[in-house]
C-alpha cells in the first residue's frame, strides 16, 4: 500500500497539496494527505461513502479550512477562493441549479458572475442537448440538469475543473452523455479534471491518474500507467489456491471461469507460472486497498 | 463587492414576477371594487363643495394607495430578506452558488440591498403612478370623472411629488435604524431556521423583562422602541408636526406648503441621527454582519 505519492511529476502544477488534514471537531476528514496534479490530467478521485472525498474537493476550492501546506493554481484556496474560482470551476453536486431559474437566466448570471464565462460557448454546448434555454430548471430531469450543469462550467475558460459525484443517481444514458461532453468539450490536454465517482468502472477508461481515499488517508496515488507496471493480477485454477494465498497478495477474487489474485509488485517466478496475467482493472485495486473498512463492518 | 450588481440581478430574476402579482393584484382588485362597490363618505365630507371634496377624496386614495403598496411591498420584501441567509439551502442551490466566483459578504449584502432599499423604494414610486387610475376611478365614483380632470394637477403632482422624494429620502435612514433588528433576525434564521424569529421574540421580551425587574430599567424595551419609531419617524413626520398644521385643514390650502415641509422634515430626519443610538445601532449591525458572513463561511465548509 502506498501513502503519498505523487502523480507523475511536471514543471506545470495545478493542485499541490502537503500534508493536508481537515478535521471538523474532533473528527478528521481528511489526514495528511500529499499529492500534486500537473496539467492536462484527469484524475479519479476514489473512495468509500466518509472517506473524505467531498472534504478534501471543498479544501482544494476554499470551502474547507485545512492545516498543511495547499496551493491551487498558485492560489490559497481559502484566502483566494474568489480568484481560485475565476481559474478553477467546481460542480459539487447533482442537481443543484436553483430551481426557479430558467437556463437563459443561468447564462446570464454566469456571464455577470464570472469573468472567464462564455454565454455564446454556453449556448453552443446547450444546443447539443435536449436542455431549451427557456426551460426552467425545476422542469428538468436529474440527467438534465447535470447536462446543463456542465454546459454551464465547461464554458468557463478555467485551467482545473473539479467534480464531486457529479452523475451521482444518473440511468447510464445520462452518465454516458455527461462524461462525453466532459472530454469533447473540455478536456483540451492543458486542462485539467478531478472528478470522484462511485461508477469507478466507467470512468476508468477516461482517467490518466487516480487518488484512492481510505478513512481521510491517501492509499494510493498514481498514473494508470504505473497501476499496469506495478500492480500484477494472476488468474489461475481454483486448485491453485492456497499456493497463491501463500505468495500473500493483496486482494483474492472471483474472475469468470475461475479466480484471481492481485499482486502489489512482481510476484515470485514460481508464483506467476501458477496463473495467467491479466490487467487488474481500478475496481480490484480499489476493493484491496480499501477493504477493510467492508470487513470490520462484517464484525458487527 | 464587483459581483454586487449581478448578485442584485439575481434578485430581479427570481422575485420579479412575484413583485409584478402584488402590484398588479392589489391594484385590480381595488379597481374593480371601487368600480363596482359602494363608497361611503362621513358627514363631514358630504358637506363638500363639490371641487373640494373631489381633491379631498383624490388626495386621500393616492396617498392610501401609495402607502398600501408600500406596506405590502415591504412587508413581503422584509421577510424575504429575513430568510435570504438560508433561502438556497432547501433546494440544495447554495452549493452552486458557492462555487461561484463571488464572496461571502456581497452574496449576504446583496439581498439586503435590493429587498430593504430597492424594493420599498419602487414600491413608492409605483404607488405614485399607480395611485393615478385609483384616483380616476374613486373620484369619478364620488363626484364625476369631469371633476377629476378639473382638479388642479399642477399643484397636486408636485406637493405629492415632494412627499414621495421626502419618503425617498428617508428610507436609508430608515433602513439603518431597522437594520440591528433585521440583522439579528437574519441571523437567529440562519441558526434556528423557522424558529429563528420566534427564538429571537421570546429572547428579546424575557430578555427586556429581565433587564426591567432586575435593574428596574426598561432599557432594551426603550431600545427596541426608539429603534421603531426613529425608523417611522425617517420616513414621515420627524419635525413631530402634522401635515396641515400650519396652512389650515382642507388639502388645497395645504397643498402649496408640502413641498417645504417634506424639506424641514427629511432635515428633522437627518438630524435625528446623530445620537448615540445610532452609532450603537451601527456597531451591533456591523458585528450581526459580520457574524453572518462567519456563519456563511462555516456552513460553507461543514461537510
Amino acid at each position: 500500500m502506498t501513502t503519498a505519492d505523487h502523480i507523475a511529476p511536471s514543471t506545470d502544477t495545478l493542485v499541490s497539496a502537503r500534508h493536508l488534514s481537515v478535521r471538523y471537531g474532533r473528527k478528521t476528514a481528511v489526514d495528511d494527505v500529499s499529492f500534486s496534479i500537473p496539467k492536462g490530467r484527469v484524475v479519479g478521485l476514489l473512495g468509500h461513502n466518509g472517506a473524505g472525498k467531498t472534504t478534501l474537493m471543498k479544501a482544494l476550492v476554499g470551502l474547507a479550512e485545512p492545516a498543511g501546506e495547499l496551493s491551487v493554481l498558485g492560489l490559497h484556496p481559502q484566502r483566494d477562493r474568489v480568484a481560485l474560482l475565476q481559474g478553477a470551476c467546481y460542480i459539487p453536486d447533482v442537481a443543484i441549479l436553483p430551481r426557479w431559474a430558467r437556463v437563459s437566466e443561468l447564462i446570464t448570471l454566469m456571464g455577470r458572475l464570472h469573468p472567464r464565462f462564455s454565454a455564446e460557448r454556453a449556448r453552443q454546448l446547450l444546443a447539443r442537448t435536449s436542455v431549451g434555454l427557456g426551460d426552467k430548471v425545476k422542469s428538468l430531469s436529474k440527467g438534465m440538469v447535470a447536462q446543463a450543469h456542465l454546459a454551464l462550467v465547461a464554458s468557463i475558460d478555467a485551467r482545473l475543473m473539479i467534480l464531486d459525484e457529479p452523475t451521482l443517481g444518473l440511468d447510464v444514458l445520462s452518465r454516458k452523455a455527461f462524461y462525453e461532453m466532459l472530454i469533447d468539450e473540455w478536456c483540451d490536454g492543458e486542462r485539467s479534471v478531478l472528478v470522484s465517482t462511485h461508477q469507478v468502472e466507467e470512468v476508468e477508461s477516461l482517467l490518466s491518474d487516480v487518488l484512492m481515499l481510505n478513512e481521510g488517508k491517501l492509499v494510493l496515488s498514481i498514473s494508470l500507467e504505473e497501476v499496469d507496471r506495478r500492480f500484477v493480477a494472476l488468474s489461475h485454477d481454483p486448485a491453485v489456491a492456497e499456493q497463491m494465498a501463500a505468495a500473500h497478495p493483496l486482494l483474492k477474487y472471483r474472475v469468470q471461469g475461475g479466480s484471481a489474485a492481485l499482486f502489489d509488485g512482481e510476484p515470485p517466478p514460481h508464483v506467476q507460472a501458477l496463473g495467467r496475467r491479466v490487467r487488474p482493472s481500478l475496481v480490484d485495486l480499489f476493493v484491496a486497498l480499501t477493504r477493510k473498512p467492508e470487513l470490520d463492518r462484517q464484525h458487527f | 463587492m464587483k459581483n454586487l450588481l449581478p448578485l442584485m440581478l439575481r434578485e430581479w430574476l427570481q422575485y420579479r414576477f412575484a413583485w409584478a402579482l402584488l402590484v398588479l393584484v392589489p391594484l385590480a382588485l381595488s379597481l374593480l371594487l371601487l368600480s363596482v362597490g359602494t363608497i361611503q363618505l362621513d358627514d363631514e365630507m358630504t358637506a363638500m363643495a363639490p371641487q373640494q371634496l373631489s381633491l379631498m377624496v383624490a388626495v386621500l386614495s393616492m396617498l392610501i394607495t401609495a402607502t398600501v403598496l408600500l406596506m405590502l411591498l415591504g412587508t413581503t420584501s422584509l421577510f424575504t430578506a429575513l430568510g435570504s441567509p438560508r433561502r438556497d439551502h432547501g433546494d440544495r442551490s447554495v452549493e452552486f452558488w458557492l462555487s461561484l466566483p463571488s464572496g461571502h459578504a456581497e452574496s449576504l449584502l446583496a439581498p439586503l440591498l435590493v429587498h430593504l432599499l430597492l424594493v420599498p423604494a419602487a414600491a413608492l414610486v409605483v404607488g405614485y403612478l399607480a395611485a393615478l387610475p385609483i384616483s380616476l376611478v374613486t373620484v369619478g365614483r364620488v363626484t364625476g370623472v369631469g371633476e377629476w380632470f378639473a382638479l388642479p394637477w399642477g399643484q397636486i403632482l408636485p406637493a405629492l411629488g415632494a412627499l414621495l422624494l421626502r419618503a425617498l429620502a428617508g428610507l436609508p435612514l430608515a433602513v439603518l435604524w431597522l437594520l440591528p433588528l433585521v440583522l439579528a433576525a437574519m441571523m437567529a434564521n440562519a441558526l434556528f431556521r423557522r424558529w429563528g424569529l420566534p427564538v429571537l421574540g421570546v429572547g428579546l421580551i424575557l430578555l427586556a423583562q429581565g433587564l426591567e425587574r432586575l435593574f428596574g430599567q426598561p432599557v432594551l424595551a426603550d431600545t427596541l422602541g426608539a429603534l421603531l419609531v426613529n425608523a417611522a419617524t425617517s420616513l414621515a413626520g420627524a419635525a413631530g408636526q402634522a401635515l396641515t398644521s400650519e396652512q389650515g385643514s382642507m388639502p388645497l390650502e395645504a397643498l402649496p406648503a408640502l413641498p417645504a415641509w417634506a424639506l424641514r422634515d427629511l432635515a428633522a430626519a437627518y438630524a435625528n441621527m446623530a445620537q448615540p443610538l445610532m452609532a450603537g445601532a451601527l456597531l451591533v449591525s456591523a458585528g450581526l454582519f459580520a457574524a453572518l458572513v462567519a456563519w456563511r463561511r462555516r456552513g460553507a465548509s461543514a461537510g
